[in-house]
């Protein structure tokens, strides 16, 4: 299932960039990490934090493009949760980039080192795949439909609210 | 502030079965007053707040109590409304609100099976009903057709006339069930208050998969459904209007209804016939609570039974992956299940059950298990995708027997209104635990027959609620161990009737919704009878001999 999200930053790569702001992700990244996001290289970093945030989430979530309205609605919920959110993601990036922890070991790397930077990943894989930010009483929604969880499987369901088809549509062999 | 603050019949709670039972009463000719604890809902609303909830699994989070009428929460945090004297919990949920706890039901509309009204005779277990089921019949057919129910014959419970709509189309994943479990178990669509065409002016399921908490589209029948009919046929409603006091004359009859508005303000209701449809746990708790020297106990309670013989449908499961892809989350939550377990000998030994299976959407909850499991990176949406293809889950639905020690009682600890809370009282005995336990064998078996992997059976000795209250205003002949008679009218008080969930003796194994209703309706039709042509089919259908 590909992404049909208009904004998404893959689609823009060739879209006319400032110069003076032609910093790209790819000075974030070691050779690495650019592995498990080709498509990041060429996108613009202007803000170093930003960037940073951008090439995290997308080694978190595995995704070969980001909404980039969407990264930054959920990078201000996050700083603003967060108060050392933006150093912290800085700290995670370079952590990855230097030890080239496989994402899908990254948790248990951290978890048996005690990291302060434990809880990173999974508030920022809650904000995009949920569309969750914080937890408990404090938790707040910033997305349910473009939550990734609902993009990645929307070739097949609807979310939960939102109408599936027409009477009886549902009685067909889910077509994947 | 109402015009009038009085009426021939006045009803407290505008839930689906209050709402129904003033709705028949209206249209006979009746004045009739609706007070109702909560404020009035709208539905775009509700649906917003779910869309906007960071908790969507907990259906509760888009119906926050009001201060003046509260209602039990318990996600993020309990708000200790429902006080829990244990050993057991009893987690039960409903909402304060104009409508009711419908807003967010299920809209499972069963009919009991004919046996479940006589168990004490056939198996020597709970007690008897004071009617059949072959007097329920048409009143069961008089709910089905108000609410628009859809449904097949092959579920077990006989039937004069045929169901309003066909069955709701069945799910892929349903199918699948239904074909691969057959011959060992038949799986059969669900009885449910839930359009397959467009009925009295709503409109067939497009599938959104959220009945519970909300069906934006109102293709199930809600009971704002049944609070409009009521008021179009000339019952008046009075929101916010949190009835704290129920009041006697010396002779016993029910003079007045006290309620408080949000403000607090006092307010004082008169009326010749009184109905109380408050649920399953606020209705007793205002028979306790309106207690007078002449009735130390509470208002209908000269048996002591008020608040006693706390039942509901605990549930046991087991969450599996199956074998092939089936995508729960297509169509409606709850399509499918198994009804061959309902009945038998093994009554007087064991209780029985149903077999329900969800089609639930899958996906929120494997993204919360993926990110709890930490699987982060490319495996993030190989995993979701899988799982949620795969993720299935059976429950069972346990009949709990009538045991006076489970109860609604008043706690010490008041709410915002200095209204006590009510105190549950529970356990769950052997004779469900041993239920419980059978079904772990058909639980297996169904997972062999599905390919299962990944097995996960709930955890030994939790129960799941499935909030269906009854046992609480228990109906019965005798007035030492009873609350109401056959028809709802308590046995202390002619001029009060109880509507609800709460007046069934037993639980059975059934949602109880409809069992209410027709209840609830018969309870009207005892109160003002029907114009003569109505009455006259209603008569021949409780006449009839059923098959
Ligand atoms: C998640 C969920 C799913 C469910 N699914 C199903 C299902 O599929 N099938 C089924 O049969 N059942 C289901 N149920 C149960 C069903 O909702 C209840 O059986 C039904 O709502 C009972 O109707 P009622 O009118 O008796 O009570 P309610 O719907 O609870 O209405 C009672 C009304 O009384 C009002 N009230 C309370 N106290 C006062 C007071 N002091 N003064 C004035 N008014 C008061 C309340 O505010 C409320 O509006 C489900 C319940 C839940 C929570
Ligand atoms: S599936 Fe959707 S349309 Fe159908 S009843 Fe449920 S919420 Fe309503």
């Amino acid at each position: 299932m590909a992404t049909n999200l208009p904004g998404s930053i893959g689609t823009r790569c060739d879209s006319p960039v400032d110069p003076s702001r032609r910093r790209l992700l790819a000075g974030l990244l070691t050779a690495y990490t650019a592995s498990l996001i080709p498509w990041a290289l060429a996108q613009p970093a202007p803000h170093a934090d930003r960037g940073a945030f951008t090439a995290l989430s997308a080694i978190l979530v595995g995704r070969q493009a980001l909404d980039a309205a969407q990264a930054t609605r959920l990078y201000d919920a996050l700083a603003a949760a967060h108060p050392n959110f933006p150093a912290d993601v800085q700290a995670l990036l370079a952590l990855i980039n230097e030890r080239h922890i496989d994402p899908l070991q990254l948790q248990g790397v951290l978890d048996g080192e005690h990291s302060p930077l434990a809880p990173l990943p999974r508030q920022i894989v809650s904000a995009w795949c949920l569309g969750v930010i914080g937890s408990g009483e404090g938790a707040r929604c910033v997305a349910y439909e473009t939550a990734l969880n609902a993009v990645i499987v929307a070739d097949v369901l609807k979310p939960p609210t939102y109408a599936y088809g027409s009477y009886g549509s549902w009685a067909a062999k889910p077509n994947t | 502030m109402p015009a009038q603050l009085s009426a021939d019949i006045v009803v407290i709670g505008s839930g689906i079965v209050g709402a129904l039972a003033a709705r028949r009463l209206a249209q006979q000719g009746a004045s009739v007053l609706i007070l109702e604890a909560g404020p009035r809902l709208e539905s775009a609303r509700i649906v917003a707040a779910f869309r906007n909830s960071p908790l969507k699994g907990n259906w509760m989070a888009p119906y926050p109590p009001s201060p003046w009428a509260p209602h039990p929460i318990y996600v993020p945090k309990d708000n200790g409304y429902l006080k829990q004297a244990g050993p057991y919990p009893y987690p039960a949920e409903y909402i304060r609100a104009v409508g009711g706890t419908t807003w967010h039901w299920a809209a499972q509309a069963w009919r009991l099976v004919p046996n479940d009204v006589r168990i004490k005779s056939l198996y020597g277990v709970g007690v008897d009903w004071p009617l059949t089921y072959e007097e329920l019949d048409p009143w069961y057919q008089e709910a089905e057709e108000i609410l628009g129910v859809a449904g097949a014959d092959n579920t077990g419970s006989p039937r004069q006339h045929p169901f309003p709509m066909e069955p709701v189309a069945e799910p892929w994943s349903m199918r699948r069930f239904r074909e691969r479990l057959a011959p060992a178990y038949p799986v059969v669509a669900n009885t449910v208050a839930r359009n397959s065409r467009g009925y009295d002016g709503r409109p067939a399921c497009v599938g959104n998969n959220s009945c519970q908490p909300i069906c934006p589209v109102n293709a199930q029948y809600l009971g704002i459904n049944a609070v409009e009919a009521a008021e179009a046929a000339g019952a008046k409603l009075v929101p916010n209007a949190v009835v704290y006091r129920i009041e006697h004359d010396a002779k016993g009859r029910i003079a007045a209804l006290h309620y408080y508005a949000p403000d607090k303000s006092e307010h004082r209701v008169t009326g010749k016939t009184f109905i109380l449809a408050a649920n399953g746990i606020e209705s007793p708790k205002l028979l306790l609570l309106s207690a007078s020297s002449k009735y130390p106990n509470g208002l209908a309670n000269s048996s002591g039974m008020v608040g006693r013989h706390l039942m509901d449908h605990p549930s046991t499961s087991l969450t599996f992956y199956a074998d092939e892809e089936l995508w729960l989350g297509r169509g409606p939550q709850s399509p499918s299940s198994i009804n061959t377990l309902r009945d038998g000998a093994f009554r007087s030994q064991h209780a029985p059950y149903r077999l329900d299976f969800t089609n639930i959407s899958q996906v929120y909850g494997v993204t919360n298990d993926l990110i709890k499991e930490g699987v982060y990176g490319a495996e993030f949406e190989k995993q979701l995708r899988w799982r949620a293809a795969r993720q299935v889950n059976v429950k069972n639905v346990l009949e709990v027997l009538p045991n006076p020690d489970n109860r609604i009682a008043l706690s010490a600890e008041k709410d915002a209104m200095g209204i006590p809370k009510p105190e549950a009282h529970y356990a769950i005995d052997d004779y469900t635990r041993r239920a419980a336990e059978v079904s772990k064998a058909d639980f297996a078996r169904i997972a062999e027959l599905m390919g299962g992997t990944g097995l996960r059976y709930s955890a030994e000795g939790q129960f799941a609620n499935n909030q269906h209250i009854t046992g609480t205003m228990s109906m019965g002949n005798d007035p030492a161990s009873s609350v109401v008679d056959a028809f709802g009218r308590t046995h202390d008080h002619e001029n009060l009737f109880v509507c609800s969930t709460g007046v069934m003796p037993t639980a059975a194994t059934m949602n109880s919704t409809l069992t209410a209703v027709a209840l609830a309706l018969r309870t009207a039709e005892h109160i003002l009878p029907a114009k003569q042509a109505r009455a006259a089919t209603a008569h021949a259908g409780r006449e009839a001999d059923l098959a």
